[in-house]
């Protein structure tokens, strides 16, 4: 585990970052007690960094519900990816988040084709690829086609008004071989699985992407929301690469589906 | 441009960032506001409303060809032309494909100039064969003129563009439908459109299997010399050329040719669309291109909305890197009709 120290620019986008450093340090404890060990060098690289290159999918049901439950008639029972086991909701928003999970059958803006959001599209059970260079690393996601760009930059936030972006706004920093995404300026329309756990437009979501080995990551991701959740909660999941021969990414565009019929015309 | 199409990332701001921010931080935004008055890098003022058709986007009526063959400019570590950055075509957009600066074909709207005779607008967006129209069969060509009869008043569900619903833009719609993005990484071109993403592979890997029908196809793609050569395969053709209705079956073949100029600041896009299914014979189009960089004095908004990133810290030497807003078409998420708001 790396300690915190630095230097320049990156120091005061952790400053920025560390304006929730409760959720920071929750995270470094969580991580110092992985028990997994990756193999440092055979890690892919690039300019010395971790390369995340690939095309990655959970294999997690986290999904149908991030805390542990039961099987259900639409999901498969599963221990939930919550560190806890349980989402520190506000007693306003446990109530929300029940109304949710009744009319999840309708209101789930999956079921939509919208863009999952950050971080659901990292978790939901779907292939998307991330795409590196020294500046930032893309990533495309094949449910919904949405991109999301990580700056690894020395960039931070926009300045001034926030904005609302469906998969937020992603800086990031390097910690040894951990990459650390500060994300923030989220829209309120999409939610955290199937099961109704929702975040509003006050969410901010540290995310750490860490090899275990060349072919897995670790994923983990605080999120603090001061009008949904009492305090910060961290989940965390294993993200696979897919090395099936010539797999690639196949468009998902989902909402199209109502329409798909009408297009191109037809020879009578 | 319609409105209908405006980008999630130009609208739905104003709730304010100040209460999430520490006293510390807001120290440092204020240094940084002295710091960016002392540098170049002053953040773009917002980006203005996009300009109708016709009039801003429009821009030149001829254009220069360019000539393939070697490259003599920057290259990636893999080799790669290194053409990265924010591109747009320069003749006007969508609403007409074969007389570009024409406008929508049959528009009830009074246009706010005269068109003035053809010979003076941009030539039409086929450039083989000569007479700029796209030989369709004669059963295509009908429901293209009922596409263009019906495109003001869609009586029907299929006379609405897609692209009116956040459908993808497809190919090559979307060389002509907005400023995009070229990202480039071993083995891999992408595209950022603000209307979907295509993923060039270089790598030789064979195309999908011909079941698999999609918005944005399914590209193979090589360099030779200044030219990226890309093979389209597995188009759902829904997207249609544009709002005049022209359009392609799932069948249809298309070699892309992106020929860069010497300066690395234009490339033509040309493009031979082959579907005996649609067509009597293969035919081309060509669509000319020009980089955008925080460089460009005001741009219109329709073609670059790049802006300096933020720095908390000394901006590099270079000058800032750009920020471009996500690319989501609002009603992707809306569902259909801008003024329609996602089920709660």
């Amino acid at each position: 585990m790396n300690t915190m120290t630095f230097h320049g620019p990156a120091a005061s986008l952790w400053w920025r970052i560390a304006r929730h450093a409760s959720a920071g340090l929750l995270l470094l404890g969580a991580v110092a007690t992985t028990a997994y060990a990756a193999d440092a060098g055979k890690l892919p690289r690039l300019n010395g960094k971790p390369d995340f290159s690939g095309i990655w999918q959970t294999t997690s049901d986290a999904d149908y519900g991030l805390e542990p439950h039961g099987n259900r008639e639409d999901a498969p029972a599963s221990v939930g990816i919550v560190e806890g086991g349980v989402i520190p909701y506000l007693p306003q928003a446990l109530e929300q988040r029940k109304k949710n999970f009744e009319t999840r059958d309708s209101n789930d803006p999956r079921l939509k084709g919208f863009t999952l959001g950050t971080p659901r599209g990292i978790y939901y059970r779907a292939p998307f690829q991330i795409l590196q260079r020294a500046k930032d690393l893309t990533l495309v996601f094949q449910y919904g086609n949405s991109v999301r760009t990580i700056f690894t930059n020395g960039t931070a936030h926009p300045k001034g008004e926030a904005q609302e972006f469906w998969l937020g706004d992603s800086r990031a920093r390097w910690e040894g071989d951990t990459l650390v995404v500060d994300v923030v300026d989220f829209v309120e329309d999409t939610w955290l699985d199937r099961a109704g756990n929702y975040h509003s437009d006050a969410l901010h979501v540290v995310e750490r992407w860490k090899y275990l080995d060349a072919n897995t990551i670790e994923y983990k991701a605080t999120l603090d929301d001061s009008k949904v959740f009492s305090r910060p909660w961290t989940l965390s999941v294993l993200l696979h690469r897919h090395r099936e021969k010539n797999f690639q990414l196949i468009e998902d565009y989902r909402f199209t589906t109502t329409y798909d019929a009408l297009y191109p015309p037809r020879k009578p | 441009m319609n409105t209908k199409e405006s980008m999630k990332n130009s609208n739905k701001t104003g709730r304010k960032r100040g209460a999430v921010l520490s006293v510390a931080v807001l120290t440092a935004l204020i240094t940084m506001q002295a710091q960016a008055q002392t540098n170049a890098a002053a953040p773009a003022p917002r980006a203005a409303a996009s300009a109708p058709a016709g009039g801003g986007i429009a821009n030149e009526k001829s254009f220069p060809q360019i000539a393939q063959g070697a490259w003599k400019g920057k290259r990636l570590s893999d080799g790669q032309p290194d053409v990265q950055g924010f591109w747009s075509n320069t003749i006007a957009n969508h609403n007409n494909f074969t007389d570009p600066q024409g406008g929508v074909i049959n528009d009830p709207n009074v246009r706010a100039r005269p068109k003035g005779p053809r010979e003076e607008r941009a030539p039409s967006r086929v450039s083989d064969p000569a007479d700029g129209q796209i030989p369709f069969q004669p059963w295509a060509l009908e429901k293209v003129k009922e596409s263009q009869e019906f495109f003001n008043n869609p009586i029907k569900p299929q006379y609405i563009e897609p692209l009116a619903r956040c459908a993808p833009a497809g190919v090559p719609k979307s060389f002509y439908w907005h400023g995009y993005e070229i990202r480039q990484y071993p083995n891999y071109v992408l595209f950022l459109f603000d209307s979907g993403w295509r993923i060039v592979h270089l790598d030789g890997k064979p195309n999908l299997p011909e079941a698999i029908k999609l918005w944005n196809a399914d590209s193979r793609g090589r360099w030779e010399g200044n030219t990226l050569v890309v093979n389209v395969t597995n188009n759902n053709s829904k997207a249609s050329f544009g709002r005049s209705g022209e359009f392609a079956s799932e069948n249809v073949k298309i070699e892309e040719r992106y020929i860069f100029a010497p300066d690395n600041k234009r490339y033509n896009y040309v493009a031979t669309f082959t579907d005996p299914s649609v067509y009597t014979k293969p035919w081309t189009a060509t669509v000319p291109a020009r980089r955008w960089s925080l460089e460009d004095k005001s741009p219109s908004s329709w073609h670059y909305k790049g802006k300096p990133a933020n720095y908390e810290g000394k901006v590099p030497a270079g000058g800032p890197d750009t920020d471009h807003y996500e690319r989501i078409c609002v009603e992707n998420n809306n569902g259909f009709g801008v003024a329609a708001k996602p089920a709660k």
